[in-house]
């Protein structure tokens, strides 16, 4: 929709801009020696430049039509050069022709000879008016589409922000402190001090993932041990059927990274890999440095008949949206699933920049 | 003396309820179970009037345990999901404990039981065989009970369902499994895009179809690919074909 006509003030504000080109043009007309009087002038000029308002709303469709950054520049002038020829001739012929028509009432006897006598001075006007009404929408359709790019890095920062709180609020699922809790309260008279310990256990991982959640990028050796100390949680609640093997090189542990980038993925490896089998099994957790990259890999077993729970993915889209949201490429998740039979293993492999300070 | 099987994957779990446990005197404990399967066996083996149910566990859930253990039995769930507490009390369990949990609260659940096994009001079977799963989930895996041993057939590895009398008949990779069942129960559970009723006895997995031959006018035989003829009916075989299309 053309953006002038779009709302009532706009097209009178249009309008009342185009009565003062009238009355400019009355003025330019009167003094030529021609003996048109100002009222005379002016019944011509006022119907003409209405016309004229409405003609050079096509300006704003030939600039939709032929974009400034996108059409090449020959093009771009030969087509408008025409469309202000084509419109100027064609409104100077229609003055011509209404100055005939006025010729008829009594108070302007023999307008038209004395009119056409100015020369074509509407024509070079209706030229120049053209051109600016050009220049106008060209402008008007930058600043527009200027204002709706702001709006879309506007709204596509609080999504990201958005997704950001959603992934760290998923961090601690509350029924891991159920778990832990009634492991907690069994411990309590069996053996009192494997209760504190998981008391201290527990107030440690929740403390770090309230202090590293907070920060943009913590040391890949602190989001290792939070991920440990998840797992020695769950080590308690899951006793034998949970092994964990690591395997971590000393030189990337002073890689900055997202915080709980980890947690979420070791999270799964239990619930949905651990937890459901029957004799459990061992997770492996392994990080290298390759290059100005740091490869870190996740892996657990798991059996095909447990796995009915879904939900696996919700963990690692999130990781992967955070991924995205703050490397921008750079970084990389692959997941894969090796099934033999019933039994499978399952891998994660995050794939970072490691930017040390 | 009322005899009590606990039920839960997790060794200090169930150590919690041995030790809350060890107050009462006219409770014995018949059995402590790690996961489903050794539930399934010590209903059979040891008749508990209760159990001591986890929900989560490897391979069977405790839903699952109640398909299986056919036999009227008290349940107290235990766990720490919240979100089963509908479905337990549609399947009428007595109590609902989530964890962690007082010796307060378990007294509450065991007077309750009591009261309840007093008065005989227990688990009816129809209700623990609709147990397994929410109303409207297809099945994933069809459970078999053999004596105190548990199959799990994935719905995949099924060939075809046979009604023999009170029982259902499963086909599945050359063995035969029969359970307690009627087929317009087991057709209501499957995935009806890949199992068909074919015939008022049969249930077929339409992968397993090799071809239709037609036999005499009106019906069709139906080929699998190891050969088995199946016989199919005229409303079976549209039944068929509206899937196979």
């Amino acid at each position: 929709m053309n953006p002038i006509l779009i709302n009532r003030t706009r097209t009178l504000v249009y309008l009342v801009l185009w009565l003062s080109i009238a009355v400019l043009l009355t003025v330019i007309l009167t003094p030529s020696g021609t003996g048109l009087s100002p009222i005379e002038a002016f019944a011509i000029t006022l119907p003409m430049c209405l016309l004229y308002a409405f003609i050079c709303q096509a300006a704003w469709y030939l600039c939709k039509a032929i974009p400034l950054s996108e059409s090449a520049l020959p093009r771009l002038v030969a087509t408008h050069a025409a469309a202000a020829f084509t419109s100027a001739a064609l409104w100077y012929a229609l003055s011509l022709a209404w100055a005939s028509v006025l010729e008829a009432a009594v108070p302007f006897e023999s307008l038209g000879p004395r009119y056409r006598a100015a020369g074509p001075i509407l024509f070079f006007a209706g030229l120049l008016l053209f051109v600016l009404a050009i220049v106008f929408n060209y402008l008007l359709i930058t600043f527009e589409s200027s204002q709706r790019a702001e709006n879309k890095a506007l709204e596509l920062q609080v999504l990201a922000r958005e997704a950001e709180l959603r992934a760290l609020r998923a961090q601690i699922d509350p029924h891991f402190l159920f778990n832990s809790l009634n492991s907690i309260n069994a411990l309590i008279m069996a053996d009192p001090a494997a209760a504190r310990r998981m008391c201290v256990l527990l107030a440690d991982f929740l403390r770090g993932c309230l202090k590293l959640g907070s920060e943009d990028r913590i040391r890949l050796a602190e989001e290792i041990h939070l991920a440990e100390n998840y797992l020695d949680i769950e080590k308690v609640r899951l006793g034998s059927r949970l092994t964990v093997e690591r395997s971590i090189d000393t030189q990337c542990e002073n890689c900055r990274v997202p915080p709980l980038i980890l947690q979420p993925l070791v999270e799964n490896a239990i619930t949905h890999g651990i937890a459901p089998m029957l004799d459990g099994g061992t997770v492996r957790i392994e990080a290298r440095q390759y290059g100005s990259n740091v490869k870190i890999l996740i892996e657990n077993p798991f059996e095909r008949e447990s796995c009915r729970t879904n939900g696996t993915g919700v963990g690692i889209r999130n990781v992967r949206m955070r991924l995205t949201n703050l490397f921008n490429g750079d970084a990389r998740i692959d997941v894969k699933e090796d099934v033999n039979e019933n039994r499978g293993r399952f891998r994660v492999e995050l794939q970072l920049p490691c930017i040390e300070s | 003396m009322m005899r009590i099987a606990i039920v839960d994957d997790e060794q200090l779990a169930r150590k919690l309820l041995r030790e809350y446990l060890s107050s009462y005197e006219d409770i014995e404990i018949v059995a402590e179970c790690a996961n489903g399967f050794e539930a399934v066996k010590a209903v059979t083996d040891f008749k508990p009037d209760l159990l001591l149910l986890d929900i989560q566990m490897p391979r069977l859930d405790g839903f699952e345990v109640l398909e299986l253990i056919g036999r009227e039995v008290g349940v107290i769930f235990v766990t720490a999901y919240d979100k089963y507490a509908l479905r337990a009390f549609e399947v009428h369990a007595v109590d609902y404990l989530l964890k962690p949990f007082s010796a307060e609260r378990l007294r509450e659940a065991l007077d309750r039981a009591k009261a309840r096994l007093q008065a005989r009001q227990l688990l009816p079977i129809e209700d623990l065989t609709a147990a397994a799963r929410p109303p409207g989930a297809r099945a994933e895996r069809i459970l078999i009970r053999d004596g105190a041993n548990v199959h799990v057939i994935p719905v995949s590895r099924i060939d075809y369902a046979e009604a023999q009398d009170d029982y259902v008949c499963f086909r599945s990779e050359g063995k035969r499994y029969l359970k307690q069942q009627t087929l317009a129960d087991v057709e209501a559970v499957l995935d009806p895009s890949q199992f068909v009723r074919i015939h008022r006895s049969y249930i077929l997995n339409v992968e397993r179809l090799a071809k239709l031959e037609l036999y005499a006018k009106d019906s069709h035989a139906a080929i699998l690919r190891d050969g088995t003829r199946l016989p199919v009916s005229r409303s079976g075989y549209a039944r068929l074909s509206s899937v196979l299309r």
